[in-house]
């Protein structure tokens, strides 16, 4: 198939490998030469002229945005909260048993009778037994204890529905139940009950 | 650029006036990398498949340690890159050699130690792997005595490649030698500069580099083990036996020549483009990710100068699947260098890193491009070897379609779970809350898509066994031809005959390959010495924090558990600054952070969740349950059970050992830490059974699992003690929140 008469073929060959002298395609080589020149202008904005942001600045403005947005939602949250009763809907209460068993359960147990955290079907309670108390205490955590900083991870209407569906442990008998720490006296009954 | 010189020449080059010499070409050794190719092929395959199915489903692990994911995907990525793609690119280099050459290997001995030393090597690695032994770095896991194998198996290699090239009798040496010289020179400098570490027992050591300096390494050699061990010699490779196949003159000379030096010198700048938003510094990552972009025509230059070739035989491309596998490697090559640099644009990049898009990337590379490519050079070769015909071209063409589906099967659904994963992992709520905050729940999303993917593989591994079967079967039918003799005269002993110097005189270096090779070795090592000296000597790019300690002698044993069972396969820990994961998993990573950390652990896929900021967040017993069965505390989890962890004894003795190995390599131990720290290590192990207790756990302090816990409760806490670097706000609510420092 090597066309002797190829005005392009060269005169050399490799293991009968001939090649030609085509030219380098135009369009490759604009390529090759466009490539060249972003990485100049990338360079030279971001590097030289400094005028663009690296990851730290533009980071700290993608965090100001979103946490203004998320801080607003949060303090209107907390504003409720001494108006805030336990939900009755259904669909919330399946909604928060869901999000029970896969978040707290860890150290909850799924029935709630307590495994590495205290058992939240009895009438011991170490921060407050108020519905609000439970709130505030899945809202902010207990770092010291290991009780999670909730507030980062779940929205307020999860946090709402979870705690509604732990109002609905309280008063059950879960087998062999973690026993309560460090009181004697059981809490008062809340408000609510 | 100039155009074509009219008055060129057509003329047949003079007739060699010198004498004749006869010899042989040595079969003998082609045949064998041929044979472990289809071998090994198999193999590494089939690990791929067996890890990929523990994605969807566990279990399949058989609840044995030595083929659980974390072991099991270093075994597949080496088995398929060293083993069988390597295997493949040794066979088609020593044939393609010898007859652009025109002369024998060099040596026929260091043809053979390189044989059975290369398969040696890749046996040692599917015995150490499985058991643990790993230093961990990517396509570098093998340990140190392996390490230094595989050099002197490469000098073997580079010997008898550089010999073979000085007694040949061409003068000029073909494009197709360039890649292989580029090749083995480059591999040498990559592996033996990753591979610098401080044994401390005989299948332990320490990487010398910590962090972020050890990040910049390992990812130098990461990604130019793609470009110097996939990429140019399957090149060089595609240049021989695409032409040959195909019986057409190579469609452009000059590009031969320009793509060849702009992609060995561009290439290997582009490594940092796998640490973008990493605590790499900015100017570092900027280098990759517009060296990468520049890396677009250089690569296509080979595409082109290969699908161009092909113009007026594509009759012959439908006839022949060997040309049909080699137009498939040259496309999906072409595909995967476009979409290479746009991973590497930092935006993209910012979805796409570990998720499965990256996994996708790199299997249209192996699977398109490699397998096809290696794929071809079988059906080439061996109806040669035996001088026969193929067995059955129609059995091959339907390897190729089954190849071509599988590869669909495997592509296609990993690019729709790495997009899902990606954007279900940024997207926040109106009120700037993560929409989904529990990272199973983006998981759980993505689990029928693996599935797939693995149909995928069984589609590609069953082609493969067609091809074995064909290959088989046509060495039934012929004669194997060990020694192939050919003619040819020295071409010292030629006349000189006028000829010009080619364009810009490349014509004349090719007439000394030991010129073009220096030059090619000079083209390489101007990038990796731009990027990676500055980061040893400027301090201000790995800034100190003081808080920041070594870890403890329990912690330091936790590690290497942690690195044996494979954990940064599937969970990385580098904090990238997006508010979607400071929220997700708390403050950003800092470079001062990892100054300990030998080596780096940052991982490159996030199957599971990032782990740099776990420290903390979870009690000890959590840790302990979820080990045993992650199922039994998060329902879904795709993790595998680490029972043995439970039970196991950690291993003391080689403590000392390790202190020192540590010292050596930089870390400050104090003197004479080595004769406490089993006593300070003891008192650590208990703390740790006295937690579990509190979560109604009991076990004893010398159980692997203690360890494990001690350093996962260790990570990233250090830079919350750090005066400087908290935050205004409360630390208890930083633990999870994530609020930027104030940068200084």
């Amino acid at each position: 198939m090597n066309d002797p008469k190829d005005p392009l073929l060269l005169d050399h060959e490799a293991d009968g490998i001939r090649e030609l002298d085509n030219n380098l395609p135009t369009w490759w080589v604009w390529l090759f030469y466009m490539t060249i020149i972003f990485a100049g202008i990338y360079l030279g904005y971001y590097h030289v002229l400094k005028a663009g942001d690296l990851q730290d600045a533009a980071f700290q403005k993608e965090w100001q945005v979103g946490e203004a947005l998320k801080s607003a939602a949060l303090q209107k949250f907390e504003g409720q909260l001494g108006s805030l009763a336990p939900s009755q809907d259904k669909a919330v209460l399946a909604q928060g048993q869901k999000t029970f068993t896969t978040l707290c359960s860890p150290c909850h147990r799924a029935d709630g009778g307590g495994l590495v955290g205290p058992n939240l079907c009895d009438d011991y309670w170490i921060h407050g037994s108020n519905y609000a108390d439970n709130v505030k205490t899945i809202l902010n955590g207990v770092p010291e204890k290991g009780m999670i900083t909730w507030k980062s991870i779940l929205k307020p209407n999860e946090i709402q529905a979870v705690a509604s569906y732990i109002y609905t442990l309280r008063g059950t008998h879960p087998v062999n139940p973690k026993p309560p720490e460090n009181q004697v006296q059981p809490t008062k009954p809340s408000i609510f009950e | 650029m100039n155009p074509p010189d009219a008055t060129k020449t057509t003329s047949a080059r003079p007739r060699p006036t010198g004498v004749i010499e006869s010899f042989a070409y040595d079969n003998r050794i082609v045949r064998a990398f041929a044979i472990a190719t289809v071998i090994w092929a198999i193999v590494g395959m089939s690990a791929g498949l067996l890890a990929a199915i523990q994605l969807f489903f566990p279990e399949a692990n058989l609840n044995l340690q030595f083929v659980t994911f974390g072991r099991l995907r270093p075994l597949h990525t080496n088995a398929v890159i060293f083993a069988f793609i390597g295997n493949g690119m040794f066979m088609g280099v020593y044939y393609s050699l010898q007859r652009l050459c025109k002369a024998r290997m060099f040596s026929d001995a260091l043809s053979w130690i390189n044989f059975w030393g290369w398969n040696a090597i890749i046996v040692a690695a599917a015995i150490t792997l499985p058991l643990g032994i790993t230093t961990s770095k990517e396509y570098a896991e093998l340990e140190w005595p392996i390490d230094i194998a595989i050099a002197l198996i490469w000098v073997a290699f580079t010997i008898n490649l550089l010999g073979t090239i000085v007694k040949r009798r061409e003068k000029h040496i073909y494009v197709a030698i360039w890649f292989y010289i580029a090749t083995a020179l480059t591999v040498a400098v990559l592996h033996i500069v990753n591979s610098l570490e401080v044994p401390a027992t005989m299948w332990k050591s320490y990487s010398i580099y910590a962090g972020v300096q050890d990040a910049l390494v390992q990812w130098w050699y990461g990604h130019n083990a793609v470009a110097f061990f996939l990429t140019t010699p399957f090149l060089g490779l595609m240049y021989y036996f695409l032409p040959k196949a195909a019986d057409r003159p190579v469609f452009s000379y000059r590009l031969s020549i320009i793509h060849f030096w702009a992609l060995i010198f561009v290439y290997i700048w582009a490594g940092p483009h796998h640490l973008l938003f990493t605590a790499l510094p900015d100017w570092a990552q900027s280098l990759g990710m517009v060296f990468s972009l520049m890396l677009i025509a250089p690569s296509w230059g080979g595409m082109l100068n290969g699908l161009l070739t092909l113009r007026g035989a594509w009759d012959k491309v439908r006839q022949d699947p060997m040309l049909k596998f080699m137009v498939v490697a040259v496309t999906a090559y072409g595909m995967a260098t476009l979409e290479g640099p746009m991973l590497a644009i930092k935006s993209v990049n910012s979805l796409s890193h570990y998720t499965d898009w990256t996994i996708a990337h790199v299997h249209t590379g192996a699977l398109g491009w490699n397998g096809f490519i290696t794929f071809s050079m079988l059906y080439y070769l061996i109806p040669r070897l035996y001088q026969t015909k193929l067995w059955s071209v129609k059995l091959a063409n339907y390897h190729f379609w089954i190849a071509l589906l599988g590869m669909m099967f495997y592509v296609v659904p990993m690019y729709a779970s790495g997009i899902t994963q990606g954007l279900m992992w940024k997207q926040f709520t109106a009120d700037g809350f993560l929409q989904y905050p529990n990272f199973l729940e983006t998981v759980l999303q993505i689990v029928p898509m693996h599935r797939l993917r693995a149909v995928g593989g069984s589609l590609y591994i069953f082609g493969t066994l067609l091809m074995a079967f064909n290959l088989w079967k046509t060495a039934g039918i012929g004669v194997f031809l060990p020694d192939q003799a050919a003619q040819a005269a020295s071409w010292r002993t030629q006349q000189e005959h006028h000829e010009d110097k080619g364009p810009w005189g490349h014509r004349a270096l090719e007439g000394k390959p030991m010129l073009l090779a220096v030059l090619a070795l000079v083209a390489v090592l101007i990038g990796g010495i731009i990027e990676i000296v500055p980061m040893f000597l400027i301090k201000e790019n790995v800034p100190t924090i003081a808080s920041v300690k070594p870890y403890t002698a329990l912690e330091v044993l936790g590690r290497d558990i942690y690195i044996r069972e494979g954990c940064l396969g599937c969970h990385s820990q580098m904090v990238r600054p997006f508010r979607s994961e400071t929220e997700r998993y708390g403050e950003y990573s800092k470079a001062g952070e990892f100054v300990y950390d030998h080596p780096f652990l940052w991982g490159s896929k996030r199957t599971g969740p990032d782990l740099h900021r776990v420290g903390g967040k979870y009690p000890d017993a959590w840790h302990y349950n979820h080990m045993d069965d992650p199922r039994s505390v998060s329902p879904g989890s795709i993790m595998p059970r680490y029972p043995w962890l439970l039970t196991q004894t950690l291993e003391t003795n080689s403590l000392p050992a390790r202190i020192g190995a540590l010292r050596k390599v930089g870390v400050p131990y104090p003197a004479g830490y080595e004769n406490t720290a089993l006593a300070e290590l003891q008192t650590q192990a208990a703390k740790v059974v006295t937690n579990l207790k509190v979560g109604s756990v009991t076990t004893t302090p010398d159980k692997d699992i203690v360890a494990l816990i001690a350093y996962l409760q260790r990570l990233g806490i250090d830079i919350k003690a750090n005066p400087a670097a908290t935050p205004a706000t409360p630390t208890k609510t930083a633990q999870a929140g994530g609020q930027p420092i104030a940068t200084n």
